[in-house]
């Protein structure tokens, strides 16, 4: 009954994930975790710590100016490469530093508009709040406060705790200017399972699935065997290999047996038979999701019932 | 093979792969190039291919169980998206427009909250003032030691007075103005207004404890009758760092009250709200503490006599006021 609730409120609330950009159609875009932005934060600061003191050490070895305006200068750069560094950076690369980059994730706006140079600021400015001042209170007070070491350190897990709590792993920083960040997707384009019908010999005959026999499984069963097929069509995969030969020869048997295909399917046929299954199945989901009937698993006849 | 044979899905995909592997062109393009510097017709083609591949989209995922196809859209689209939505401001515009209107106008908007900043540092500096003569011990009790570097109730009246009018030496102006810049004051605004988001409480306990100490070494002056020259040593740089501080203070209490107050909407939204103006407060503190550690680096010590160092300092205290109360207002 509980689990039955908890399910239900769940349920109700759109996945983190999806982003609704102006156009309305939802796109997914995964949320990268408070692992992978630390490792980009980290990236960051040891990238522009190694530029900073190279920089400085090339200036100082050029002997231009005298030691005071050294010290001087040494202190503007590091204070360039704090918030005004990740502010141009993400200005400049939309949404993304070189700790960013490397790690593949990038700032996006939390309502699906386009990122604003306010909340770029803004989520930067918080991140000195947060992070960088209690880190360098924690690093500099060392033993010899231990009630100010302690409260940066406590100021720390709290600054770290909200993105753990939040759904869209916020920062204090990300909910104020209204950002999240997220994984960037890869597009790779797989070429299509069902436009690869297996030449038909001439003296071979052709399989035929009757309506009825498609109407045992749904889309997920049939994507496991898109997978299922793709896998095997990889270049490695097509060596004769003796375990997934006899996995191939369950399967096609357990497919024989659930739909109740009568005539017997000789072993050089097997693949041949699980595409032409793949092609009418498909076909037969597809028309009758036109038809408003939509099939998720092998168990739409129960789910239909409960509702 | 004939297009006839083919199921109606996979044809759907074929008639439209060439458009999607263009897009996919595009959107690398604008991801290193950036859009600026995009030809014409690229940029346009991208923003429209964009859309053709958001409906591609929807439609596929209504008539389409090729969970590759499925995939494969969702990630270009979203990939596409982030190009088309990508901020296409210039740097220079960004500066400008926050300069011209932008600072003012929040200004305007958040007087109260800048007025309540004022109003703690005033307190805060009375108390300190009147605690000063009550017993002066206080002064200890408030002065962190390196910040009054000598100057304290032991000191002789001569060298409170050389420390007035006299002339750093051994520092060049730009290791001054570095030092200044990082100095006590700008760490206080740092924190003021990043500690403002926890229920206001600790940015107004900063601000009032900056007013004791402001306080406590006025009071220490006018006991020795340095009361005016002090004034004026403070002005050059004091009216336009401490307002920093004060509207530092402001942006503070802005985020706190939005987090203590939400009203109707949820308390992260309220943040977000209040963070459009508070940003701004943070912004020009930062302008006016960089002023100030000019002011202070250069015009201080060039500048001995009391009345031209009051000029100076409510004269561009004064010019802060005008750009505030009139930036960015129409002419009618």
């Amino acid at each position: 009954m509980i689990d039955r609730f908890r399910k239900g409120r769940k349920d109700k609330r759109p996945s983190p994930d999806i982003l609704m950009p102006p156009e309305g159609v939802p796109l997914t875009l995964p949320i990268a975790g408070v692992g992978v932005r630390t490792a980009a934060q980290f990236t960051d600061i040891v990238l522009t710590s190694i530029a900073a003191i190279s920089l400085l050490i090339l200036l100082s070895t050029l002997d231009l100016a005298s030691p005071q305006s050294m010290a001087a200068i040494a202190v503007l750069v590091f204070f360039s490469i704090g918030v005004p560094y990740y502010v141009l950076a993400e200005l400049a690369w939309n949404g993304q530093t070189l700790g960013k980059r490397i790690m593949k994730i990038k700032v996006v706006a939390h309502d699906g508009g386009s990122l604003s140079a306010h909340s770029i600021v803004l989520r930067n400015l918080m991140k000195e709040a947060e992070i960088f001042l209690p880190g360098m209170l924690l690093l500099t007070l060392g033993t010899a406060s231990p009630l100010e070491a302690t409260a940066s350190l406590v100021w720390i897990a709290i600054a770290l705790l909200v993105p753990l709590c939040d759904r869209y792993r916020r920062r204090l920083g990300d909910m104020m200017a209204g950002t999240h960040v997220i994984h960037l997707p890869v597009p790779i384009l797989l070429k299509d399972m069902a436009v690869e019908k297996p030449e038909v010999e001439t003296d071979r005959k052709s399989f035929v699935f009757l309506s009825h026999q498609l109407d045992h499984y749904g889309a997920f069963e049939l994507q496991t065997l898109e997978s299922l097929l793709r896998a095997r069509n990889t270049p490695a995969a097509t060596a004769a290999n003796p375990q997934t030969d006899a996995a191939i020869a369950t399967i096609v048997e357990k497919i024989r047996k659930k739909i109740g295909y009568a005539a017997p399917v000789p072993p050089q046929d097997r693949l041949r038979f699980l595409q032409a299954f793949y092609n009418a199945q498909r076909e037969h989901l597809e028309q009758r999701r036109l038809f408003g009937d939509r099939r998720d698993n092998k168990h739409y006849a129960q789910t239909d019932k409960d509702i | 093979m004939d297009s006839q044979d083919l199921i109606r899905s996979a044809r759907f995909r074929k008639e439209r792969e060439a458009d999607w592997q263009r897009l996919e062109t595009l959107v690398r393009a604008a991801e290193s190039k950036g859009l600026q510097r995009m030809a014409f017709a690229d940029a346009r083609d991208l923003a429209e291919l964009y859309r053709q591949s958001t409906t591609s989209l929807a439609i596929a995922r209504e008539i389409s169980l090729d969970k590759a196809l499925l995939t494969y859209l969702e990630a270009l689209t979203a990939r596409a998206y982030l190009c088309v939505y990508a901020p296409q401001e210039r740097l220079g515009g960004l500066f400008g427009r926050f300069l011209k209107r932008g600072a003012p106008e929040a200004m305007r908007r958040s007087w109260k909250f800048i007025l309540l900043g004022f109003l703690f540092m005033t307190l805060g500096a009375l108390a300190g003032y009147l605690l000063y003569f009550e017993n002066n011990d206080w002064f200890y009790v408030f002065m962190p030691s390196e910040m009054a570097s000598g100057r304290s109730p032991n000191a002789t009246t001569d060298s409170l007075r050389a420390s007035i009018y006299g002339h750093d030496s051994g520092t060049s102006g730009l290791g001054s103005f570095a030092a200044y810049l990082f100095s006590h004051n700008t760490r206080i605004a740092i924190f003021v207004f990043g500690l403002g988001v926890f229920a206001c409480a600790p940015a107004i306990l900063l601000t009032f404890y900056n007013g004791l100490i402001l306080g406590a070494f006025f009071a220490l002056h006018v006991d020795r009758g340095l009361g005016v020259d002090l004034a004026g040593w403070l002005s050059v740089h004091g009216v336009t760092e401490l307002s920093a501080v004060c509207i530092a203070c402001g942006g503070g209490l802005k985020l706190g009250s939005a987090v203590l107050f939400p009203g109707n909407r949820t308390r992260a939204d309220a943040l977000r709200h209040a963070g459009r103006d508070a940003v701004k407060l943070a912004l020009v503190a930062a302008l006016m503490l960089v002023a100030a550690a000019l002011l202070e680096s250069f015009a201080r010590q060039l500048v001995q006599d009391m009345t031209s160092r009051f000029v100076i300092g409510w004269g561009v205290g004064a010019l802060w006021l005008a750009w505030f109360a009139f930036g960015g207002r129409r002419l009618r």
